[in-house]
């Protein structure tokens, strides 16, 4: 170790450092909500800059091979921070009114961000776990934060008890592929792996490690038949947290199979490759049935975050599906990256809205609730029918070349996998239904007497206004559209060529 | 006096016998701690699984790890845990746990498990069986653990840090004790009405 190691890993240890600085700041001033806001807004956008200022440098191992800063850890990095920036600025007009402290929320907060930065940019199988249970454990205790309401601690529990199940799993996934390979290395457990004799089927061992990896995996991004846990922790969860919850520990989990499945598995991904599939085409069916049939919009949020887990994983099929070193295999990952950003900032603001409407506390997220928003909060109503539109798919959102660009690389994967991109463009088509029921409550009911104003505070206008100029931007200028791109492009291509390096 | 070779009258192996006392035992106790019904005993049947997996630690030729199991696990986790349970529990727990509605399914399961985990172990070549199992001194350890998994070894206690916050959050006692939280959400499938919240007032004035 030395202290080019540690610039190189300066934006984690900054954000470990900021979580720390919350606590003591709490300890100092308690009930400051201002402080620990302020101090985390103000801190996230110094490690954006801190992570863009790293990436200036040449990609480079460190730590002896177990961490790596190369163009994908600071993609994923900047839209972790992103995540964590929204998340934070949403949360205080629905803690506050339930008497719920920032401070702790914030610090949780930060610690989860840190060990999604960690998966980011692992290179060793024990940093990898580490940063996943870094990265859930926070979420846990965030999931059950109103612990005074049965539903948090329901959730929560639910949450907890199978979320260390499938932790359980992936590890001894890990502990046999290191027993085959003898290395915790990514290198070389890719290395050790390319010279399997491909012809011949894989070892039993390694076999059951690699059902045990998809396994603990599939649990963390919710895919069918791995998500029960999803929909009780979503609803349950203080609807800020619900919002990041969709998106932070989703996309991390989508980071770490990047770097385990595609990097190190790489060599075996035959194996692999008719599971990812037949995952994406029952996740994205399921998630999108069962949503269609939910009456509160939280808990048909949750399911919508299923199917677009399903949507993403269509990218990964399309990298595993398509022959190495094909042009699709980098589009494929490509896509998975462009949807990861721009499902990361459409979600978010659905949820920020919803947030904004449970601002009095004993508003349900009932859809009830969101009859005749049009007139009582015409922005309100806007911007959500903004993030539906986005979360259908329909253009020129952020969502629909989210969408387009995970299609295109399924039809260019040819085989099974141009099935899947079938299954995607059905499956959009159905989604619009339970999406624009929400738009037609919002604008063509009556609002319920009893319905009183919505309240905003200035930092809640704040994250509605990034997540939206984010979801038209992405989709309608030219300029940021082409630069998410290029970006993904540079990140995929480092994964593609390492795997083709050996 | 010197033991002869092997096992008598069976001809096995002295380790061969010490693993399976050692991992007979584990399996055993792990048992105890799981379908006791005194949670106490089930701490106590605890200690007894962590010095099997000690004695295990020792067969494989990892004293430093065996002895850090003895100090770290049975001397300060275990006593931790027991002292946890006593301060906080009123009287005795209860008598039918949850789980214990589901415990033939999950016999069967892991017994299952146990089958297949045993099958699949047996039937790979190991491609690093053959190499030598070399002893590894404490210097050897230190170097790996402080230069190769450096990293890990800090996120470690960054993770026990995050993990110690949230504890203290959901444990400790709220400072206006006579304000609820009203349930956010209403009823639905497979859980039971809330009760009547004070808040939902505010939708009726």
């Amino acid at each position: 170790m030395t202290e080019t190691d540690l610039v190189a890993i300066s934006p984690l240890i900054f954000v470990i450092a900021l979580a720390m600085l919350i606590i003591v700041a709490d300890i100092i001033w308690p009930d400051r909500d201002d402080i620990s806001t302020g101090l985390t807004v103000a801190g996230l956008l110094v490690g954006a800059g801190l992570t863009v200022l790293v990436a200036q440098s040449e990609a480079r191992e460190i730590f002896a091979g177990a961490y790596v800063v190369d163009p994908l850890t600071s993609f994923l990095d900047v839209l972790f921070l992103a995540i964590a920036l929204v998340t934070v600025l949403v949360a205080p007009d629905y803690l506050r009114p339930r008497g719920l402290p920032m401070a702790e929320f914030t610090a949780t907060l930060l610690f989860a961000i840190s060990g999604a930065m960690l998966i980011s940019g692992s290179r060793d199988l024990l940093v990898l776990f580490l940063g996943l249970e870094l990265l859930v454990l926070p979420g846990y205790m965030l999931a059950g934060y109103a612990k005074r309401d049965g539903y948090s601690t329901e959730g929560a529990i639910k949450y907890f008890l199978l979320g260390s199940f499938s932790s359980a799993i992936f590890l001894f996934g890990l502990a046999l592929t290191w027993g085959f390979t003898g290395t915790t290395r990514i290198r070389e457990v890719a290395a050790s792996l390319a010279q399997l004799d491909t012809a011949s089927a894989l070892a039993p061992a390694l076999l059951m490690g690699l059902a045990l990896l998809t396994t603990g995996v599939a649990f963390k991004i919710a895919a069918v038949p791995f998500h029960y846990w999803t929909p009780d922790a979503y609803q349950g969860s203080p609807t800020p947290v619900t919002g990041y919850l969709s998106v932070g520990p989703k996309v991390a989990a989508f980071a770490l199979i990047l770097r385990l499945f595609v990097e190190a598995l790489a060599p075996i991904k035959a194996d692999w490759t008719p599971v990812v599939i037949v995952l994406a085409a029952i996740t994205m069916t399921l998630g999108n049935l069962v949503a269609l049939t939910q009456d509160n919009v939280k808990r048909m949020l949750a399911y919508s975050s299923i199917a677009h887990t399903g949507y993403i994983m269509v990218g990964l099929a399309a990298y595993a599906g398509a022959p190495v070193g094909s042009e699709a295999e980098r589009a494929g990952l490509e896509g998975l990256l462009f949807y990861s950003v721009a499902y990361a900032f459409m979600n978010l603001g659905a949820f920020a809205i919803v947030s904004a409407l449970q601002h009095r506390r004993g508003v349900t997220s009932q859809i009830e609730t969101f009859a005749g928003l049009g007139r009582r909060a015409p922005w309100a109503a806007i911007l959500m029918t903004l993030f539906l539109l986005s979360l259908t798919g329909i253009p020129p959102t952020a969502g629909f070349f989210a969408k387009a660009y995970v299609v295109l690389a399924a039809v260019q994967a040819g085989g099974w996998v141009s099935v899947l991109a079938v299954i995607a463009v059905l499956n959009a088509a159905a989604a619009a239904f339970y999406y624009l029921r929400v738009v037609v409550f919002m604008f063509m009911r009556d609002p319920p007497e009893t319905a009183r104003p919505v309240l905003t505070g200035t930092m809640m206008r704040a994250g509605l206004a990034i997540t939206a100029v984010m979801t038209i931007f992405i989709g309608l200028v030219p300029p940021v559209t082409s630069g998410v791109i290029e970006f993904a492009r540079v990140a995929a291509e480092v994964l593609l060529v390492r795997t083709a390096g050996g | 006096m010197s033991l002869p070779e092997t096992v008598p009258f069976l001809g096995w192996a002295w380790d061969d016998l010490l693993f399976l006392f050692f991992a007979g035992a584990l399996l055993g106790t792990g048992l105890m701690v799981v379908i006791g019904r005194n949670i106490i005993r089930s701490g106590l049947w605890m200690i007894c699984c962590f010095g099997a997996l000690a004695g295990l630690y020792v067969l494989l030729g990892a004293p430093l790890i065996a002895a850090a199991q003895v100090l770290i696990y049975i001397g300060a986790i275990s006593v931790l845990v027991l002292f946890a349970v006593m301060l906080t529990q009123s009287k005795s727990g209860p008598v039918g746990l949850v789980f214990h509605h589901q415990a033939w399914a999950g016999a069967l399961a892991a017994l299952g498990i146990g089958i297949l985990v045993a099958v699949v172990v047996a039937g790979t070549a190991w491609p690093l069986a053959e190499t030598a199992r070399t002893p590894s001194p404490t210097e050897e350890l230190a170097l790996l653990l402080f230069r190769d998994y450096v990293l890990p070894l800090e996120v470690v206690s960054v993770l026990l840090l995050a993990a110690v916050i949230g504890g203290v959050f959901l444990a400790k006692r709220e400072r206006e004790p006579e304000e609820t939280i009203v349930p956010a959400e209403p009823a639905r499938e497979r859980m039971p009405a809330p009760a009547p919240a004070v808040g939902t007032r505010e939708l009726t004035p």
